[in-house]
């Protein structure tokens, strides 16, 4: 399978990521990266620990400055990386992995950060609505004057994507965010992602190393290793058991789940092969 | 065992027969005159005017130190500018090995006696540097000089064969006199005297300090006066039990610290101002200079105001005499002298 | 898939967003504790109170002192200077007012303004709420400088070199920092300490190879801190550099609220990282070496009262600096007051008495930390 071939034709206003790398002292952690995906989508990031996942999304929003030539990301006919960094924080948010916090915030001051790119130095308000909305989107609404330090790692993701939505993003980045959710938190997760989607025509990029979420909820994906691109295409169709196999180094079964006919991946170490 | 003659002949009016202490380094009954101010003890029995070269060993209470010198010391160091002096006083330049820390130049009646011993250290010395110096008595200006992290914990020495004396004017704790008088000070320089076997030399000394002290001319009237040692934003002054205040004494001058039961104490400027010393006194120190104090106290407006720097009343003494020591008669002479320069009467 | 959708709770359903305090979250959550801190009303209570307690405790302190003044003589004196009129005291007494305490109270006001902001934004930029000046090595820096100036008689005032210290720990911190890696935090505060430790050993040093006589004395106000060298030009210096730096700072507070969850929030958020943090670091550099050169290094200010006041109003940094400034300038002031009047006409070094009094409401705030998280 060839990078890109699957993928789609893209217009302006869709997601086009161009040429980004990122290299510490000589190692490529992210290698010449390019993918285009069609906005109002959910785009799953895939592959194993090390592959270049968390670096890319970095490289996304700007928190990293990409060392490649030409280096873009182009979403609405706009390269997020020739925006100012406020501007670019207005149309592009990332939801952390778990991030810890010395202070006692609460749940709502956490979330008013994510307004910190809409204020000026001599005003802010008029901020409340949005942190409301968001709260309420992100299912954090019931805690908002709950301390952070006090809540649940599923909680804790919520209110760290409530900070996110309330940037109001165009371009929404989730790194591993079901990590430390368990399974009904995980498929909430994910039910939200899509509802915002339908919502707000909002462009979902997700990295994952649970194959099984990603094909199972993206429309989109993506498959890194060693910081390059593998594979990308429409889900599931982009993935495949030698795919799995040379990037993950497991045999993998497909199986369709009884109830929405998509696929379910069964997997074995090599040589523990049954059929 | 041998003993010596304690005969105190000036400190009779502070050292009274009949209060001796106990010597505990000795088993030797004790008896004799004491210098009970310093917590000092004879260890002698009996009293022979002349055995004082062959009275050893002695024993003396030094700073609660219980201290045995069994021969006449012949290699002496000398730590701080006071131990020198009076060691020079005692005209005992040939039998100090070595001196450290001293605190300025040593007087010009005593330099060319002092040009032969050498300097072992700028600071307090520590404990190899001295060991290397083999000496068989280390008399010391401060107690904080005879410790593990300077010359050596005095037990420690005294274990080495290394005896060890304090200027009992600077003892601390429960050993720290309650208010130093000249008769205290001199009788420090009789027990050094007779640790060393000079007691005659300690006498004369003594006789000739006291001559002095009595002819020092004494205020006519009520002058008060402040003695600033060091330190600019709260100044370091002569408190009301240490060697300033006996020789503010001495001249007359009342001390505006003399309330704090301290040698040396810092005071606020706001109550130095409030009292309005008529003199100040301005140690002149290397580190801190008397012009240097006294371009602080024109400067400041505050301080500008007070009588003493409007009028310029100021009395300057060199740091080393302003420790108790061999130069303290000297400082209150110095400073009588100033102050009828200034137009202070005298009686 | 739609099945998997249908038993989902919907929280972002506009159906049920009204009531989102029903909202059966999979993660049950704990009782809702709700925080402690001030809203509204209460929180402006507050603000209004420690606005009018620091120009207060500036008039009640003036008034306390080793010399007996009555404090209508006090109002009057400084009243007639302000209106050029004679003052009702003796010229002595006018100077203990005007030029000895007032000075003083005025110094001590803007120090404790000044540390207490540092503290706040170091402990802000370290995400740690135990940092404060002194963990990046900038006090023992600055006693470098002023210690040497007065040891080796460096032709230079001693506030001068506090300050050229304060400047070149920071620098030598930030430089260590980042030899280590890409700066962080923790390797900040490593790098601080490491610093520190160093700065400590100098000015022990000095201060050993030197001593003679009492003029450890000279040096002493600066280790352990005093606001005794006070006089206008210290007021001058310590309320131009706190209003040049404070006021911007608090203007530009919420950018410090950024770095609460890291340096990629912070960035994410739009913030320039690097050079944000570089212009903290250096504010917090000029506020603290302004501090030690005027009154040596004096502790637990810039470690006590941002802490207090983000209990009280939460962790807003436009909220917590100006409330740092005004405590702390409230606090400075009577610990100093206690430190020239406890044991007059002694003094004690204020550092001293900052410690006894900032160690204890230390102990408690870390108490409550911890018993609410």
């Amino acid at each position: 399978m060839t990078a890109a071939s699957a993928m789609p034709a893209v217009s302006a206003h869709d997601l086009s990521v161009h040429g980004l790398s990122y290299a510490v002292r000589g190692k490529m952690l992210v290698d010449d990266v390019s993918f285009d995906v069609p906005a109002g989508t959910l785009t799953a990031l895939i592959g194993p620990n090390g592959a270049g996942k968390s670096t890319l999304l970095r490289l996304m929003n700007g928190a990293l400055a990409s060392n490649g030539e030409g280096a873009a990301v182009m979403l609405g006919g706009r390269d997020l990386l020739r925006l100012s960094r406020r501007e670019r924080a207005k149309t592009v948010a990332l939801v952390e992995q778990q991030s810890t916090i010395e202070f006692a915030v609460t749940v709502r001051e956490a979330v008013a950060l994510g307004r910190i790119p809409f204020r000026r130095w001599w005003a802010g308000a008029g901020d409340d609505r949005v942190i409301d909305d968001a709260l309420r989107l992100a299912g954090a609404g019931a805690w908002a004057d709950r301390q952070v330090a006090t809540l649940s790692g599923g909680e804790r993701q919520r209110v760290t994507l409530a900070r996110a939505l309330a940037q109001q993003p165009r371009l929404l980045l989730l790194d591993e965010p079901t990590n430390h959710l368990d399974i009904a938190a995980q498929l909430d997760l994910f039910a939200l992602l899509r509802d915002l989607i339908d919502r707000t025509h909002l462009t979902v990029v997700v990295a994952l190393h649970d194959l099984s979420a990603a094909l199972n909820d993206s429309d989109y994906v993506v498959v890194l290793s060693g910081g390059r691109v593998v594979a990308s295409g429409v889900t599931p169709d982009a993935v495949d058991a030698d795919l799995i196999r040379r990037v993950y180094g497991v045999e993998a079964a497909f199986v369709a789940d009884p109830g929405s006919g998509r696929p379910v991946v069964i997997f074995r170490r090599l040589g523990d092969v049954g059929d | 065992m041998a003993v010596i003659a304690v005969a105190l002949s000036g400190c009779n009016a502070v050292n009274p027969p009949g209060t001796a202490g106990s010597a505990r380094a000795t088993a030797s009954p004790t008896s004799g005159v004491v210098s009970q101010v310093f917590d000092s003890t004879s260890a002698d029995s009996a009293a022979t005017s002349d055995a004082a070269a062959t009275g050893y060993p002695i024993t003396v209470q030094n700073c609660g130190f219980a201290v045995t010198v069994d021969h006449r010391p012949d290699r002496i160091l000398a730590i701080k500018s006071t131990s020198l002096e009076l060691l020079l006083a005692l005209g005992l330049a040939d039998r100090v090995v070595g001196a450290a820390f001293l605190d300025g130049p040593v007087p010009a009646q005593w330099r060319d006696a002092a040009s032969s011993i050498p300097v072992i250290s700028t600071g307090a010395p520590s404990n190899e540097p001295v060991l290397g110096l083999d000496p068989d008595l280390i008399i010391a200006g401060w107690e904080s000089n005879l410790a593990p992290d300077t010359a050596g914990d005095r037990g420690r020495l005294a274990a080495a064969g290394i005896a060890s004396y304090v200027s009992p004017a600077a003892c601390r704790g429960a050993s720290q006199p309650k208010k130093l008088t000249f008769p205290m000070l001199f009788s420090e320089f009789e027990e050094v005297g007779r640790l060393l076997g000079v007691r005659e030399a300690a006498t004369a000394l003594v006789a000739q300090q006291q001559e002095e002290l009595a002819a020092v001319p004494k205020l006519d009237r009520r002058v008060t006066a402040l003695w600033w040692s060091s330190g600019s934003d709260t100044p370091y002054v002569g408190g009301g039990i240490g060697a300033p205040e006996m020789v503010m004494n001495a001249v007359g001058l009342e001390n505006i610290a003399a309330g704090v039961d301290q040698t040396w104490t810092s005071l606020g400027w706001e109550s130095i101002i409030e009292d309005d010393p008529d003199v100040i006194i301005l140690v002149d120190a290397s580190w801190s200079s008397a012009s240097k104090k006294m371009r602080l106290l024109e400067q400041n407006p505050a301080t500008a105001r007070l009588t003493a720097v409007r009028e310029h009343r100021f009395v300057t003494i060199p740091f080393p005499a302003s420790e108790a020591g061999v130069r303290s008669v000297d400082a209150a002479r110095d400073i009588a002298r100033q102050l009828a320069a200034l137009g202070f009467g005298s009686r | 898939m739609t099945s998997t959708r249908i038993r989902l709770p919907v929280p972002s359903a506009p159906s049920v967003a009204e009531g989102a305090g029903e909202n059966p979250m999979p993660a049950t959550p704990r009782a809702s504790r709700r925080s402690s801190r001030l809203r509204g009303g209460p929180r402006a209570a507050v603000y209004v109170a420690a606005a009018t307690t620091l120009p207060a405790s500036v008039l009640l302190a003036v008034g306390i002192g080793s010399a007996g003044i009555g404090i209508i003589d006090v109002w009057q004196t400084v009243v007639a200077h302000l209106a050029g009129m004679p003052s009702p005291l003796s010229p002595l007494r006018d100077g203990i007012v005007w030029d000895i305490r007032l000075t003083r109270v005025l110094t001590a006001a803007a120090v404790g303004a000044a540390l207490a902001v540092s503290g706040a934004v170091m402990q802000a930029l370290t995400r740690n709420v135990l940092a404060d000046p002194y963990l990046l090595g900038l006090s023992s820096g600055a006693s470098v400088g002023a210690v040497a100036a007065l040891m080796l008689g460096v032709a230079i005032m001693p506030t001068v070199a506090a300050f050229l210290g304060a400047l070149a720990a920071l620098t030598l911190t930030l430089l260590l920092a980042r030899s280590l890696g890409p700066i962080s935090p923790s390797r900040t505060i490593l790098a601080g300490i490491t610093v520190s430790a160093f700065g400590v050993a100098v000015t022990s040093f000095l201060i050993f190879w030197n001593v003679q006589g009492d003029s450890y004395r000279e040096v002493l106000n600066w280790l352990m801190g005093s606001l005794a060298g006070s006089g206008w030009a210290t007021v001058a210096v310590s309320w131009a550099v706190t209003a040049v730096i404070g006021i911007p700072l608090v203007l530009g507070a919420r950018v410090l609220d950024a770095f609460a969850f890291g340096d990629t929030a912070a960035a994410s958020l739009g913030i320039h990282v690097t050079r944000a943090r570089w212009i903290f670091l250096a504010v917090v550099a000029l506020l603290t070496g302004m501090a030690v050169a005027v009154s040596g290094a004096i502790g637990f200010i810039g470690l006590v009262l941002p802490n207090a006041a983000r209990l009280l109003v939460g962790f807003r940094h436009r909220l917590i600096l100006p409330l740092c400034a005004l405590a702390g300038a409230t606090f400075m002031i009577w610990v100093d007051t206690g430190a020239r009047t406890l044991f007059a006409p002694r003094e004690l070094p204020v550092g001293i008495m900052t410690a006894l009094v900032g160690a204890p409401i230390f102990a408690l705030v870390l108490w409550r930390h911890r018993s609410r998280s």
